[in-house]
């Protein structure tokens, strides 16, 4: 008998310009905590990475509650970036983060390019991170000027950012704007590394018996399966349009949501809601991952990624011309 | 957890967190039974929580399998069952996922994450005064558990089993109606004495719990303790007649929860903080509560 040779396992590392990743499964800003908090349910060395809770130059106390409500298969929160400041941010939790084995993508927000720079090149100097993240696009905070709105604004974010440190920047992004792929570009032409896509969608929830929303802020930001498909869209069309490492995130729980994110445009994905609802859920896509690609045979995530072909009975999808066409 | 002057939201890295044992896991519903008005009591066989949880601590219970309901929904700890493999909690239906919960049979599986959230201190030392618990409506749950444990009937999880106390404990037990008050006898039974109010009159004393509390809390013998459980006014009251009364009392909250162990900062309630500007500061009640020192607490 000749034995027959296990096929290799999937190749899973991913890189995102110069962040490299032991594979694609990363848990998104706000919904792992710093991490600690899921050391007892989830083997935190398997993980692509984790992005901690976002960190602003001042503690902030954040929004008075509700801060969260649910709705059909999805949830709207309004935290308000609850969080206890950059330096205690540095000295607190980057000492604990850099010790998982994993890498360390933090979160910042700031109300200004120059605070946004700051506080990276804070972070950068404190040892510990291996990328940062820019919160171009929290839908909570009200005051500051929204960033991540305009092409303008998030390329002056990110270029402050990639003068004042060295890390790896991924600029997360709102999709709460007509054109994604335009702020994309900008991002990415000012020296982001990456995109993140998406942020929460702004929406409400509301209790007409007392007239007012549910939420203590009012207006909150939609999450979980049910903007899936709205974030699975902003991904392709971003890709389509711009050429920059995508992390998708949107509504993913499950190996199949990954394989879709990936096929369509992303590199990596952040899990997040699904953290809530099923704790140990990061830690198993890692090992679904694996086995759904040797099962279908696929050699590398990298060859999955961005492999969506045309839709059926158009020659594309995605663009408003063509899906005016399949109509007809 | 974190003293008065930490800057922390959290407790701090070399503190343990309260659901260091925590599991996520599969149980199968061994029982669902009707015990009032619009309240059940579910079983679930589940050796791995039965073990560990102890009483004032919760779990989170989600229905697999479903997009919606989407999150878990915490629930206290009722009692742990005698074989040690399955365990109690009790609800009441106010929602969607209590709805569809009461649709549960034995052998239906439900998804769980716990134990969670630090429960109740340790009991007093055998000879202090009797421990009151007030409980408002489905609030009771926790205080089976807590009472047996007094009694020394009980071990739960690391704790182990403690001196039984020469004063029973007490269950002072507030509800709308007779129709809503629950397993008055599941307590008398096994040694907690039961004073019952209810608004209407219809069962117990006619009026708040809190007026059976206040007559109690002067009479002997003094109590060496309260615990407390059921909605926000109630407990504020309670507190403050503990207050007054120089006795210590700790509240159990129930403040909505999306994850149950730190994750969201969807549950935070208010905590005096001398160093914050306003004098408080929110605090993620799963993870440095959901008991705590009443007196720490800014009611609303
Ligand atoms: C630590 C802890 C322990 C608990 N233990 C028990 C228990 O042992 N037994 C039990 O019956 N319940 C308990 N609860 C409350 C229980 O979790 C809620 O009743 C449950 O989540 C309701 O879910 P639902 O889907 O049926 O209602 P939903 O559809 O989620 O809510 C229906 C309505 O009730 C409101 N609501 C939801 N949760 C709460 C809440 N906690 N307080 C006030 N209003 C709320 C919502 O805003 C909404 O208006 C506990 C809560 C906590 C935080
Ligand atoms: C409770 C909650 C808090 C969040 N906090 C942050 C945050 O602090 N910073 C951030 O960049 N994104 C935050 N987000 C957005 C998520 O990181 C993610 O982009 C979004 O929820 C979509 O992914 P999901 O559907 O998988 O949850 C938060 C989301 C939720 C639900
Ligand atoms: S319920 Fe999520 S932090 Fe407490």
């Amino acid at each position: 008998m000749t034995p027959t040779a296990d096929p290799p396992a999937p190749d899973l590392s991913v890189a995102l310009g110069r962040l490299r990743l032991a594979n694609p499964i990363l848990v998104a800003s706000g919904t792992f905590g710093y991490a600690r908090e899921f050391a007892p349910l989830v083997d935190l060395s398997t993980l692509g990475g984790v992005v901690p809770k976002t960190v602003t130059p001042q503690p902030r106390t954040g929004n008075p509650p509700p801060r969260t409500v649910e709705t059909p298969a999805g949830m709207l929160n309004s935290i308000g970036l609850d969080n206890d400041g950059v330096d205690h941010f540095c000295a607190h939790h980057l000492p604990y983060l850099s010790g998982l084995g994993t890498a360390v993508i933090a979160n910042v927000a700031g109300k200004s390019p120059d605070e946004f720079a700051a506080m990276a090149a804070q972070v950068e100097q404190a040892g510990g991170a291996d990328a940062i993240e820019l919160n171009v696009s929290c839908p909570n905070v009200s005051g500051g000027v929204d960033y991540g709105r305009t092409p303008e604004g998030a390329a002056a974010v990110v270029s402050a950012v990639r003068a004042a440190c060295d890390l790896p920047i991924l600029a997360k992004l709102t999709p709460n704007v007509t054109d994604v792929p335009s702020v994309a570009k900008a991002a990415a032409e000012a020296g982001a590394d990456a995109v993140t896509l998406v942020n929460t969608f702004t929406g409400l929830a509301v209790n007409w018996r007392t007239r007012r929303p549910v939420l203590g802020n009012g207006i909150g930001g939609l999450s979980g399966p049910a903007i899936k498909p709205l974030a699975l869209r902003i991904v392709y069309q971003v890709a389509q349009a711009v050429d920059v490492p995508i992390v998708g995130c949107g509504g993913i729980r499950t190996v199949d949501d990954v394989l879709e994110f990936l096929v369509c445009g992303a590199s990596a994905v952040q899990v997040g809601t699904a953290n809530f609802a099923d704790p140990t859920v990061s830690g198993r896509l890692v090992k679904d991952l694996a086995a759904a690609m040797s099962e279908e045979g696929v050699l590398s995530v990298r060859g999955l990624v961005g492999t969506l072909g045309p839709a059926k009975t158009a020659q594309a999808v995605g663009t408003p011309s063509s899906s005016r066409e399949s109509d007809r | 957890m974190s003293g008065p002057h930490a800057p922390a939201h959290e407790p701090l890295a070399h503190e343990p967190l309260p659901h260091a044992d925590a599991v996520q896991t599969i149980a199968t519903v061994g029982l669902q039974e009707r015990i009032a008005r619009d309240t059940f009591r579910l079983v679930l066989e589940c050796p791995e929580i039965a073990a560990r949880i102890e009483p004032g601590q919760f779990l989170m219970l989600r229905l697999p399998g479903r997009d919606d309901p989407l999150l878990g929904r915490p629930f206290a700890l009722y009692d742990v069952g005698s074989d040690g493999t399955s365990f109690s909690i009790g609800y009441v239906v106010i929602g969607k996922m209590t709805r569809l919960m009461t649709e549960l049979r034995a052998g239906d599986q439900v998804e769980l994450w716990g134990p969670l959230g630090n429960g109740f201190p340790k009991p007093p030392e055998s000879n202090a005064g009797p421990t009151l618990m007030v409980a408002g409506g489905i609030g009771q749950t926790p205080f089976l558990a807590a009472g047996r444990e007094i009694l020394g009937a009980a071990a739960y999880g690391e704790r182990g089993r403690f001196e039984a106390s020469a004063h029973p404990p007490e269950l002072l037990y507030g509800a709308r109606s007779a129709e809503y008050v629950a397993e008055v006898d599941r307590f008398t039974s096994r040694g907690i004495s039961v004073s019952v109010a209810t608004d209407d009159g219809s069962e117990g004393h006619h009026g708040y719990v809190t007026e059976l509390l206040e007559r109690r809390l002067h009479a002997d013998p003094r109590p060496a303790r309260v615990l407390t459980c059921g909605p926000e006014p109630m407990m504020a009251a309670v507190a403050k007649l503990c207050e007054a009364a120089g006795v210590p009392c700790w509240a159990s909250l129930e403040s909505p929860m999306a994850c149950g162990f730190g994750a969201c900062f969807s549950c935070v309630v208010r905590v005096k903080q001398s160093d914050a500007a306003e004098g408080w500061d929110y605090r993620r009640s799963c993870l440095e509560g959901p008991v705590f020192r009443a007196e720490t607490l800014v009611f609303d």
